[in-house]
This record gives structure tokens, sequence and C-alpha cells, in this order.
């Protein structure tokens, strides 16, 4: 059978930074072609590119063997290719039959309920799922929601569906309607794209599977050719030369935190661990695996239901950022710009946020003198690149800003240090300095929870690693015992073969 | 930074354009007597812009200011005529002024109602109980001294209002932008989620320059009636136009995070210099309110008028 | 059985809408007669008229503080235009109305929907720059009932028909033919989902390829010439316009719209709990003049509180709803 899509040596960079080099991909009718790769290989990009968010720098789209050039979704839509993620986009106040069919432009002027409802009923009914279409889509459950999305797919006579992580936040009754979805929809000759991080999903589900990382396609093969071992090898195989090197631990074995049993509903449960001073403690996992929302819940911005913490022996109950604070925690945000940093104010009232109350004086009046000598302490030990110090920071590189965002939580003087992918979406000299930074306060006797889908940062960090996977931990290493395969194998879940 | 110095910039050039047009139209403009009649005239509003600049820059808006005013006002009046001496009820007012802040706040704060909706309801609301307590009555006599603080001067010709505005303008600086208050106003506005993770204390801070509106508002409001003498239900009704157009001329974002105690003053000045100007040309109220509009329209407009302008200078390079 | 939440909306306003009058009928004597109701109901139908527009500018996630504005205006230059033209056919008139009004909402719509400026401070200004122009041209002097032709003077007291003693008006019928068509409009026709649809998820819309910007200037124009007409109405029910008319208007119809269950955030709501609102809060108004027990100066005060209790009742209702779903999810 003829393809319905091919992508041709696409390649994608932002700011010099290569998302997509030379991919390609072809998808045919009637099959379900399941993609995986690492955090970072590029499956977003790709989906971008494929649905007309992004126009690729090089390389060609064919629909039915014709070039095509997609200017925006409109374009991607009308070629029949559309897109559904992990959070669902509908009309909340609308009702279901309304969102399947809004952006139906050729529908009459007026609209016929009756009609409409039966007309979204069958397309619903054509998933294998019941859904009154007259409810309003902020009454319905994520997975009915995603269905919704799927049926405005259908509607709009989709012939490639990319699912992105469509399960992630699924229960298991609605991954197995969800695949019964997937599965008809093969079955009646559309292309589906399955991108997950659940291996066994793909075993389950696709019939061909194409492997991709740093950008670049790695392999295609029947899912019946491949094991979950050979998938993981592919994922995380890299040249050793991307490796930073690892050094002596500088554990001093005494214990700052110690947590057992920690739980959230919906987040997170049996979480039990400790930290020691001097110690870096890596939480590795996938996307999505419930880290951050334990360092969330640490740091008391999103505290636990159940569980006990202990700080230096003393048990504590978290219940906000201003209090872990004061225990001696700090917490370096995913999100440097939503989270983290007021990107419109300067660097030195960025640094001194948290500490405010040790640069005020009577009256409440700030001492800015001392802000800026502090300020420029953290400067010169961190190498933060600036003009000068009232500089907005949105200004700053994305490196400059993660020193930046590190010199805010070290001027707290914490005992321990959670810093959430550290390195996000920074070049690498910026990379191995933040390292350094790291690895310097550990010998301060700082105790540092790393979170990082960063598998090589991990490896070189990290004294101890503990991987998540679906909100519980699931396996230890030691630092010096670990491999990109062992750890992702745990990641993914998978059986050893 | 270098944006917001320019946009100051500007409004000092803007502002010294109209005294010196003022100055030519009219040989009054700029006499001391008038200078002083021209903040005295204005003076409760310029005082509540104030405020309003810490309220604006912290994301938020308070309609009811000038409600609150009306509120405190006829409060003020109505007690005086039930017999209760005028101290007692100066402070019998302001504390009225400050729970119609905190009423504010608990919608606002407490609730999570934007202040946008929670402020139209409570102008409205505000403004009503001042009517129930004064209905269509005016109600004047106040006792002499009362009057005399509104009206005459008090260091020379200059009135106690405009002193306090002075002091206010003075301290509303330095709270804003050398205190650690002033920098939890500024990153609330700008993004509230960092300032919650960097620990501080949102609602908080919130709750009270809610308050402290509420508490200056009334203030206004008694400034209010001890200049004119008397007071009625509508009273200071329709001043929250002024008071926001101020701030937002100065260069304050209404999305928050953003202007300075600088900027809200030099737009202060350059509105009662227009309006001023218009007077001495025999202008009505209601026609310098629109020209103040078309002003606020401006004003909001210029960062799109710049954008503009530098795109259509770079298409021609 | 469960009932559709907009439904439920309706008949809960509907009860508060009778629990209100029978509490007025029981403490007022001789609260239920035809008179009063004639009355109340010319006044329900010229706020109705501008909730009507101010629901669509809502929905859209904006809002219209200029209304009471627009209102005065074309009730003046209405008026001015058959001092000048007293020939003018009678059935233009309400048409030229609408579109003085249509105009100044345009303005409106213009600079929120090109601009992408907050609504809140472009009609909080144009609130301002409309009255001045209204005192700008009227240069003080006032439209007054002696120089505007017959017909229009007391068109507002014309009967459609009877019922009984109740006198049903011409601009009753009108207004509520308003309401319906708008109804209509927005529940039966594509063009009328939009105003809701951009309003519940504007990126989910960017992505659906519906047009914002448009439905935006749409929702203004529509609102300035509801505003138009209901300067008709005031026209002919009044008489006499000032430089004042219509002041304080767009607060009533920010009133009627929040009581009336259109979501102040965009999205939902529905024009019948608009008309319920607008009723609601007339009859309020109206017959806090009459009880003698309280001062009818309680009406402002009543007004603003009961839109500050329909807001926080429904936001905290709707995030129960929601923290349920949530938490089911």
């Amino acid at each position: 059978m003829p393809p319905v899509l091919e992508m041709r040596n696409i390649s994608k960079s932002f700011g010099g930074t290569a998302a997509l080099s030379g991919f390609s991909l072809t998808l045919k009718p009637g099959s379900i072609h399941a993609l995986v790769g690492e955090n970072g290989a590029g499956k977003s990009t790709l989906i971008k590119t494929m649905t007309g968010i992004h126009q690729p720098d090089t390389g060609e789209i064919l629909v039915d063997g014709q070039p095509v050039t997609f200017r925006g979704t409109a374009d991607a839509q009308r070629a029949g290719i559309a897109a559904i993620y992990q959070e669902p986009m509908v009309f909340p106040d609308l009702s279901v039959a309304e969102n399947i069919f809004i952006s139906h432009q050729n529908r009459p002027t007026l609209i016929n309920w009756t009609t409409l409802n039966a007309e979204a009923a069958t397309m619903i009914a054509r998933l294998g799922v019941t859904l009154d279409p007259r409810r309003a889509a902020a009454e319905l459950t994520l997975a009915e929601q995603q269905t919704v999305e799927i049926a405005r797919a259908i509607s709009l006579n989709v012939r490639v569906l990319i699912m992105d992580e469509p399960s992630a936040s699924l229960s298991d009754h609605e991954v197995k309607r969800l695949f019964g979805i997937a599965r008809s929809l093969r079955d009646q000759g559309v292309a589906v794209l399955y991108i997950s991080h659940r291996l066994e999903e793909i075993f389950a589900l696709a019939d061909t599977v194409t492997v991709m990382r740093d950008g670049k396609h790695i392999s295609t093969r029947p899912v019946s050719e491949v094991t979950q071992a050979s998938m993981i090898a592919e994922m995380v195989g890299r040249d050793m030369a991307g490796r930073f090197a690892r050094e002596p631990s500088k554990d001093t074995g005494e214990t700052l935190l110690s947590v057992s049993n920690l739980a959230k509903t919906g987040a997170f449960c049996d979480v039990s661990f400790t930290v020691n001073r001097g110690e870096i403690l890596c939480f590795s996992g996938l996307v999505g695996a419930r880290r951050t929302d334990v360092g969330l819940a640490l740091f008391g911005v999103a505290p636990a239901d159940a569980g006990t913490v202990e700080i230096a022996g003393q048990p504590v109950t978290i219940t906000n950022p201003n209090q872990a604070q004061s225990l001696g925690i700090a917490y370096v945000s995913e999100d440097r710009r939503k989270l983290g940093l007021a990107l419109t104010e300067g660097i030195t009232a960025n640094i001194t946020l948290p500490m405010l109350s040790k640069y005020t004086g009577a009256f409440g009046w700030l001492n800015r003198m001392r802000e800026l000598t502090d300020a420029q302490a953290f400067r010169k030990q961190l190498n933060i690149k600036a003009a000068n110090l009232t500089v907005p920071v949105g200004t700053l590189s994305g490196g400059n800003q993660q020193k930046v965002m590190l010199a805010k939580w070290l001027n707290t003087r914490p005992r321990l240090l959670i810093v959430d992918e550290p390195t996000r979406g920074i070049d690498v000299g910026a990379k191995a300095e933040v390292h350094q930074i790291l690895r310097s306060l550990a010998a301060e006797g700082v105790a540092i929870i790393i979170i990082s889908s960063d598998l090589p940062e991990v490896l070189s960090l990290a004294d101890r690693i503990l991987v998540m996977r679906e909100g519980r931990i699931v396996g230890e290493f030691t630092g010096d015992a670990a491999t990109d395969e062992s750890v992702m194998r745990l990641a993914v879940a998978a059986e050893v073969a | 930074m270098t944006a917001l110095r320019s946009w100051e910039g500007l409004l000092f050039a803007v502002l010294v354009l109209i005294y010196a047009v003022n100055a030519l139209n009219s040989p009054v403009f700029l006499t001391p007597g008038n200078q002083i009649n021209m903040f005295q005239l204005s003076v409760e509003k310029i005082i509540v812009a104030l405020v309003m600049t810490f309220i604006i820059i912290n994301g938020e808006i308070d309609l009811s200011v000038a409600s609150v005013m009306g509120l405190a006002a006829c409060a003020f009046g109505w007690l005086v005529q039930a017999g209760v001496p005028a101290g007692g009820a100066v402070a019998i007012a302001l504390a009225i002024g400050a729970l119609c802040g905190a009423f504010n706040a608990l919608f606002i704060v407490g609730f999570g109602i934007p202040s946008l909706v929670v402020t139209l309801a409570t102008m409205i609301a505000f403004r009503g109980f001042a009517r129930v307590l004064v209905e269509d009555r005016g109600i004047g006599d106040f006792p002499a001294w009362f009057d005399t603080l509104g009206q005459q001067g008090l260091i020379g010709p200059i009135t106690l209002a405009i002193i306090l505005f002075a002091v206010f303008a003075a301290l509303a600086f330095l709270i804003l932008q050398r205190t650690a208050f002033g920098r939890k106003v500024y990153f609330i506005g700008a993004n509230r989620a960092v300032a919650e993770y960097s620990g501080l204390d949102v609602r908080a801070v919130k709750a009270k320059i809610f308050i402290a509106s509420g508490l200056i508002a009334a203030l206004a409001g008694l400034l209010y009636a001890a200049r004119v003498g008397a007071v009625r239900g509508d009273i200071a009704n329709g001043f929250e136009l002024d008071i926001i157009t101020m701030v937002l001329l100065g260069g304050v974002s209404i999305f928050g995070g953003a202007g300075t105690m600088s900027g809200t003053i030099l737009a202060i000045l350059i509105v009662l210099a227009l309006r001023n100007g218009m007077a001495l040309e025999n202008i009505t109220g209601h026609i310098q309110t629109g020209v103040l509009g078309l002003l606020l329209i401006l004003s909001v407009m210029v960062p799109i008028i710049r954008e503009t302008g530098g795109r259509l200078i770079g298409k021609m390079r | 059985m469960r009932i559709p939440l907009g439904t439920l909306r309706i008949l809960v306003l509907l009860a508060v809408f009778a629990a209100t009058v029978l509490f007025f009928a029981s403490q007022i004597d001789g609260y239920l007669n035809a008179r009063l109701f004639n009355r109340i109901s010319g006044s329900v139908a010229v706020i109705a008229l501008i909730a009507v527009g101010q629901a669509f500018v809502v929905l859209t996630r904006n809002i219209d503080l200029s209304i009471g504005s627009v209102v005065g205006c074309s009730a003046y230059f209405t008026g001015g235009i058959l001092i000048a033209y007293p020939d003018l056919p009678p059935l233009l008139v309400p048409l030229l109305a609408m579109a003085i009004g249509a105009l100044f909402g345009a303005l409106n719509g213009f600079l929120v929907a090109r601009f992408h400026l907050p609504s809140i401070i472009v009609t909080l200004a144009t609130l301002a720059l409309f009255r001045s122009i209204l005192v700008q041209s009227s240069d003080g002097s006032s439209i007054t009932t002696d120089r505007l032709p017959t017909w229009l003077t007391e068109f507002a007291t014309q009967n459609a028909f009877t019922l009984g003693e109740l006198q049903i008006r011409w601009i009753v019928v009108i207004s509520i033919l308003v309401v319906l068509a708008a109804h209509i409009f927005l529940t039966r026709f594509r063009a009328g989902r939009t105003f809701f649809a951009i309003g519940s998820n504007p990126d989910a819309a960017a992505f659906a390829g519906i047009n914002a910007g448009r439905t935006i200037f749409l929702a203004f124009v529509l609102s300035g010439a509801l505003a138009g007409l209901a300067g008709f109405m005031f026209l002919s029910r009044f008489g006499n316009i000032t430089v004042v008319a219509g002041l304080g208007l767009e607060l009533k119809s920010v009133g009627a719209v929040v009581v009336g269950g259109v979501n102040i955030f965009g999205g939902s709501g529905n024009l019948l709990g608009v008309l319920i609102g607008a009723a609601l809060i007339d009859v309020i108004d109206t017959s806090l003049v009459r009880w003698e027990l309280v001062s009818e100066f309680w009406r402002e005060a009543v007004l603003g509180l009961l839109i500050l209790l329909a807001v926080a009742a429904d936001t905290l209702l709707m995030r129960r709803l929601l923290h349920r779903k949530g938490g089911s999810a």
C-alpha cells in the first residue's frame, strides 16, 4: 500500500541546536506506527513539523506522494493530519457534539441540534465508546475529553492521527479503551503514529516501531523483530565522547534527610529514601514519573498527604515554601520562565527575593548595597555573564538564567538543595559549569537531590540513583554501578528478556 | 529598565510642553495662586493615585476607590449631624474605609474572585451605602476647624491636603522603590507563582494594599468633604477614571509587574496641568474628562504605536 | 434524573425572582397590581436590551463599560436628528438609533480586537470620551419633549395588546423579540456558537481556525447597536434628554448579566437568564422605592451586593464542581 505521509530528510534547528537532523519517516494507511526515544530526542519537534506548527529548515513532506508545505495547523488539518496530546484541547463550556464539529466550515448556518447530536453519537460510537453528546466537556474525565478530540479528528476525515503520550494520565481501564480506539482507527484505514514511553504498550499495540535519538532516525522495524532490550539499547546508545567524567563522592555518611512512605493521592506513594550531607542523589525516570511531585512535596508547594519526613533527625511537617526554606530546603524549579524567575526584574532582585529579610533594616528599608555585594559575589562564583546586575533576567541566555536561579537558592544557604532538571535547554559549556557548581556544593556538605531526565548527566553526577516510574520508586543504583541501559530498563518497566 | 526610563523621559518632555503651552496661553497659569489651586482642586484624586499605583503594579485593580471616598465622606457627615464630635467622626470614617478595603480583600484574596469583578460590585454597593446615609440631602455645617483645614493654607497658602500629598508621595516612592514590601509588590505583579515559590506572603501583601487603598480613599474623601464644606451622595462620583488614568499614563502596566512611582507622579502633574490649562480656556469638566479618556487610550497604545513605527522604519531601511 | 447545569440556573433564577415578588407583595399594600406591572415592564425593556448587548461582550471574555454613554449619545443624537427632520419615517428612527450606537461600539471593538487592548481600559476611557462627545455637541442645550414629534413620545406608552388590565407595550414586545432573536442566534446558529468558543478556550479556538478578532469586534458592535435601540426607547419614554442621560446604565447591564448567570470569564451563559436577571434587578430597584420599611436609597447598595453575591456563589459553586471532577479523574 502506498504511504499516506512521508517525511524525507527533515532537519530543524533552534538557535544553532539541531532538534531534527536528516530525519525520515514513512506512515502507511491502516497501520499503528510507534515512535520511541529518550526525552529530548526530538519527538515533539517532529510532531510540530508534521502538524504545521514548525516548518522544516530542509527536507520534504509528502502526502500521497505529492510534496506539500504546511504554513499552519489548518493546512495540516486539510491534508488529514491531526494530533492529540496528553492535555486535551477542548472547549470546556461547549457540549461534546459541538466540540467535535467546531471546526467544520461546511456545516449549515443553522444548527439542528438533533442532527448534530445524532451525528456526534455516531462518531463516538465508531470509537466503540458511549458518551452523551449533550454533556459539557468540562464535566468529562481526561480520558473522555481525549475521546472527544479523537472524534473531532475523525470527523475531519483524519488520515494520519498522531497520539503524543496519550496514555500518560489515564488509568489502566482507560488505556485499554484507548487501545481499542486506536485499533479500530487502524482497521478503518487511518495511519496512527503512537508515541509512548511505556514500551510494553508498543508491543501490545503497534506493528512498526521507529527509534529516534538526538534528532536522528536510528531504526525502523516490525515490532515482531524487536525486543525491549534492543529498543532500549538503541534509545540510549551514545558515543562515549558525550559523557562527562565522574568524580569521587563527597558523601559524609551523615544522614540529613530521611523520608519514609511519603504519599500524595494521584501523584506518588510509598516513597522512602535518605540523603546524606555531601551526597548527590539523583531521581531518574521518564517525564510523568512524578519525580517533580516528590520535590514539590518536600518544598511544601504541594504538600504530601501521608508519610514522615525527618531533617537532621527531627521529624517535620512541611506545608509551605516559606517553612521549607527556614528548614534549610531550597528547590530550583525545572520551569525557569514560569516558576523560577521573574523575567522582567533584574538579576540582583531575583537573587535576593527569597531572602529579603536578610537585607531589610528598620521600617522595611532595603540595604541595596548589601544586595549588590552578594549578587556580585555570586556573579563571580558562578560566572554569570551579564552587562550588569540590573538587566532583566529575561535578556540573559538560558545557561545564565539557570545560574541566576542557582544563585537565588544558594543565597538561602540551604542544607538540602533540590534541583529539578538542572541543565535543560542550556548549552554544553554552561552544562559543565552547572555540574561543577553542584559538585563543589556537595563538597561543602550540602545534601543534593537532582531530578533529571538526562541520563548521561545522572550517570556522571550521581552518588546514588533512584529510579521512579508511575509514582513509585522502582529501583536503586550506586552511581558507579549504573549504566544507561540498566537505568532505562527500570524506567520503562521492561522485564529483562 | 531602559524602556521605562525613556517612558519617564517622554512624560517629562510632555509635561514641559504642556506647561509651556499653558503659560503662553494664559498669564495666570504660572502664578503661585493658580499652581496651588491646580493641586488643591484635584488633591484627593492624586492622593488615591499613589496607592492605586501599588495595586496595579501588584496585578490588581480597585474600581471602588471613588465610592469609598464618597462613603467615608457621607459617613462623616451623617455622624456629625447625629451629634458625634467631628474628631471621633473622622476616626470612624477612616475605620469604615479600612473595612471597605478589608471587605474587598476578603473576596479577592480569600475567595479568589478577580479584583475587577469584586470592586466593580463594591463600587456600586459602597456608593449605595453612601446614599443610604445621606439620601438626597446635602450635609454641611461642619465644625469650623474642619472646614478651615480643608480650605485654608496651613503653611503659607499651602493646604493640609497638599502637604499630605507631598508627604504621601515621598513615602509611596520610598516604600515602593526602596523597601522589601515594595519589592514584593513588584514580584507578585510580575509573576505570582515565582513569588509563591520564593516563600513570599502573597495573600498578606495583597490584603494589605487593598486595606491601605480603602483607608487612603477614606482620608481623601474626608479631605474632599473639608474642602467643599459639605457632603452629598454623589460626592467623588466617577473619580476612579481619573485616578486609573493617571496611574496607567505613568507607565504602570495594567497586567502588573511594571511601572514606577516617579512615572505616576509625572503623570499626575501632566493630568493636573492639562485640566488646569483647559479650565483656564473655559473648557467644561465633562470635556476635560473626555480628553483624559483619549489620553488613557493613547497611553495603552503607545507600546503598539512604537512597535509598529519601529517595524515601518525597519522596512524602509 | 440529572438536570443540565444551565437549566438549573434558570430555574434557580426564576425561583429567586418569584420569591422576590412574593416578598414585596407581602410587604407593600396593593403591590401586585396592573399599573406597577406596566411601569416595571417598560424599564425592564430598556435594561434587557443593554444586558443582551453586554452578554455578547462578556461571553467573549471582555466587558463594555461604555454602554451608558452610548445609550445617552444615541438618544441625544436621534432626538437631535428628529428635531431637524421631523418628517423622518418612524420605522427608520429606531434603525437610525441602532446605527449610531453601532458606530460607537465599532470604535470599542476596533480598539480591543485590532490592538488587543484590555477592554476594561478601552471602555472605561470611551465611557468618558462618548459622554464628552455628548456634552460637546449638546453645548449644554437639551432635547425636550415638546420639540419631538408626538408619535415618538407616545410610542413608549402604546400597547401592542392588553391582557385584562395588563398592558403589553410595544417597547416590551420589541425588547422580548430582541432577546428571543439573540437567544436563537446564540443557541442555533454556528456564528453564535463562536462567541462561546472563544470565551471558553481562546487557544483551542485559534487552533480550530476561529477568527477571534472578528467575533470580538462583532460583539462590541452588537452591544453598541442594542444600546442604540435602548437609547431610542429612552428617548421615547422620557422625551427630555440631558447630558446625564443613561449615566450608570453600564453597571445595571453588568449586574443583569452576572446575576443572570453569564460567566464573567466568558464562555457560558444564557440570554433567558439574562432577561430574568434584568427583570430581577429592576423589580428590586422599583420595589425598594415603594417599600416603606426601608429607604429607597438602598437600591444601589442592594444591587452591588447582589452582583457580588451572584459572582461569589457562582465562582465557589463552579470551583467545587470542577474540583470534584478533578478528584475523580
